[in-house]
């Protein structure tokens, strides 16, 4: 679904990507590890467009879209959800919802969208007409996972959904992602939390330095020790959950 | 060696309601005060308000959704005037609109003249945006990194686009008569037709950008675009579109004004400097980036120029603005509506 090709990328002058090749494929889940500072959200923004590819090329359902508009990019049916839960906080949460389908051109499809929506995330529903600023931080991500299903993606970019999250609700958050790829979604997860990510993903890539470093079934990485100590920094600590 | 303070919210509060208590009583005072006086003020006061109103407005969005001040929208509150003069004095002096509105033509030529002025105004802010502003961020980072050079290319178009005024319409000031009909009473005040006009047609164009922003698709877009461009472009919303279309609007809106003051005042190359700094103020005194606070920011200043010049001295008529300015800065610098920068839109 998603195939990218010696990707080479980066921040006005500095190169952060340097030759990255991944495979996503269709209804998968993927997971995308790595440290701080390895690339991992840089892939993400090169593939929706936010920043631009210097070289190489990504090429989604068998379309190139580097360096497409980002606008683009999400009528494509590629959705990225950032980091960091942005949302708009002066507006509703409805509000914040109808502009993640602010694609869709026929408002029959808008409330379809809003109830499956609803149906993932039932919190977002009882909460629809207040701020989004006064959202707790697990309802924070499922808003924005929510507002990147809206346009009716056919891939969906999670860039760690579990920071800074209560494990019960990382849990939470990861089983509806997993229902999400069950009802004919592609997801590609980037995360720290790396046990959590494997459990949930059929394949994993492991970034460092901006190139791929290892890659291979999820079962098979996470008892690998060379990923555990060389990419994920020490020993047997590393899953934090 | 100096202590910071800062005031809380509940003694800015309080220290505005005694600078207004102040002010009221000092007023008050006055040997001119009756009240037909204060009626005139406070009809006057909201007039000239809804047209800071309406320029401050403006400016607010292009901070908002260019992070950057527009320093030359003075100019298309001037050129917007010129565009409605020149409309309605070419209808007017053709025969048609004689042969058509017999009655109402005065009228009908200044709705033409206003709708030109915004339609026009629109388009020439949106190609003022593209050819001048936006190859300034192409450099990267957008808007937001070019910001310094695009404050300073303002100063520079402002100064451009009044030569290029001059060089159309040449430095005379040149009268407006908008024949509007004869003066109306309200409440023992005889008003000119032209203030009516000022007033109605404000709040109609408030009313209709408020619903424009809350109700409709696109304004939704707009305001997404003005709080964050990046969620905005990972929504899906064109953003360098968008961007355009505040800058039209903004500079529509300023249009409409000019053409409003007009058949009041007279239409020169001039007029768009004053006007911009007040309001800026107006912006500053209801919050900078605040859309309602633009506006009532503008009656704010309105009513108090208005009031200080009848009351007190009407030869420091412009000061007074800023005088405002100062005391809002002073006593609460987020403005009336001052909300945080992370909430504005």
């Amino acid at each position: 679904m998603l195939k990218i090709n010696g990707l080479i990328s980066g921040y006005g002058s500095v190169q952060i990507l340097n030759g990255a090749n991944m495979k996503v494929e269709a209804q998968s889940i993927v997971a995308l590890l790595g440290g701080n500072g390895t690339g991992k959200s840089t892939i993400l923004k090169a593939c929706s467009g936010l920043i631009r590819s210097w070289r190489g090329s990504i090429s989604f359902n068998g379309e190139e879209i580097q360096n497409n508009p980002p606008h683009k990019i999400v009528e494509k049916g590629l959705v990225q959800v950032t980091q960091g839960k942005d949302v708009f906080p002066a507006m509703s949460v409805i509000e914040n919802l109808r502009l993640g389908g602010f694609v869709l051109n026929s408002k029959k499809k808008l409330e379809d969208n809003l109830q499956k929506v609803f149906n993932y995330f039932p919190r977002l529903d009882e909460r629809k007409n207040q701020l989004a600023a006064t959202l707790s931080g697990g309802e924070l991500q499922m808003l924005c996972i929510g507002r990147g299903l809206m346009s009716n993606p056919k891939m969906i970019m999670l860039d760690e959904p579990s920071a800074a999250l209560a494990p019960q609700i990382v849990l939470d958050i990861f089983k509806n992602i997993n229902r999400i790829r069950k009802d004919g979604l592609t997801v590609l997860v980037v995360e720290q939390n790396v046990r959590m990510a494997l459990l949930l993903a059929d394949y994993g890539y492991v970034i460092k330095d901006g190139v791929i470093k290892v890659e291979g079934d999820s079962k098979k990485l996470m008892y690998d020790d060379t990923v555990k100590d060389s990419y994920l920094g020490g020993g047997g600590t590393t899953a934090n959950v | 060696m100096f202590k910071t303070f800062k005031f809380t919210r509940k003694v800015e509060n309080i220290l505005m309601l005694l600078f207004t208590a102040i002010f009221l009583v000092y007023i008050s005072l006055s040997p001119d005060m009756n009240i037909d006086s204060l009626k005139g003020v406070l009809i006057i006061g909201v007039t000239v308000g809804i047209i800071y109103g309406l320029v401050a407005v403006g400016i607010s969005l292009i901070y908002t959704g260019l992070d950057v001040v527009n320093f030359s929208h003075g100019e298309f509150f001037m050129i917007g005037a010129f565009t409605g003069l020149t409309v309605y004095n070419f209808l007017v002096d053709g025969e048609l609109i004689y042969a058509i509105f017999p009655e109402a033509y005065g009228v009908v030529g200044y709705v033409i003249g206003l709708f030109f002025a915004f339609v026009l105004m629109g388009l020439f802010g949106v190609l003022i945006e593209r050819v001048f502003l936006r190859p300034l961020t192409k450099k990267g980072g957008g808007y937001t990194v070019a910001g310094m050079g695009i404050i300073i290319c303002g100063f520079g178009l402002s100064v451009i686009l009044q030569n290029v005024a001059y060089l159309i319409w040449n430095p005379t000031a040149h009268p407006f008569h908008a024949d509007l009909g004869l003066p109306i009473n309200i409440a023992g005040i005889t008003l000119p037709m032209t203030y009516l006009w000022m007033l109605v047609t404000g709040f109609v164009v408030a009313g209709a950008l408020y619903f424009f922003l809350n109700k409709t698709k696109m304004g939704l877009g707009v305001r997404a675009v003005a709080f964050s461009k990046d969620i905005s472009n990972l929504v899906g919303i064109n953003v360098p579109l968008y961007i355009s279309i505040i800058f039209g609007i903004a500079c529509a809106l300023a249009g409409i004004a000019g053409t409003l003051v007009g058949p009041t005042y007279q239409v020169v190359v001039y007029m768009g400097y004053i006007i911009l700094l007040k309001a800026f103020a107006s912006a500053v005194v209801g919050g900078f980036g605040s859309l309602p606070g633009a506006i009532v920011g503008g009656f704010t200043v309105g009513l108090f120029e208005t009031a200080c010049s009848f009351f007190i001295s009407g030869s420091h008529k412009d000061a007074y603005a800023f005088l405002l300015m100062v005391v809002v800065l002073l006593i609460k610098p987020t403005g009336f509506f001052g909300v945080q920068v992370k909430m504005k839109a």
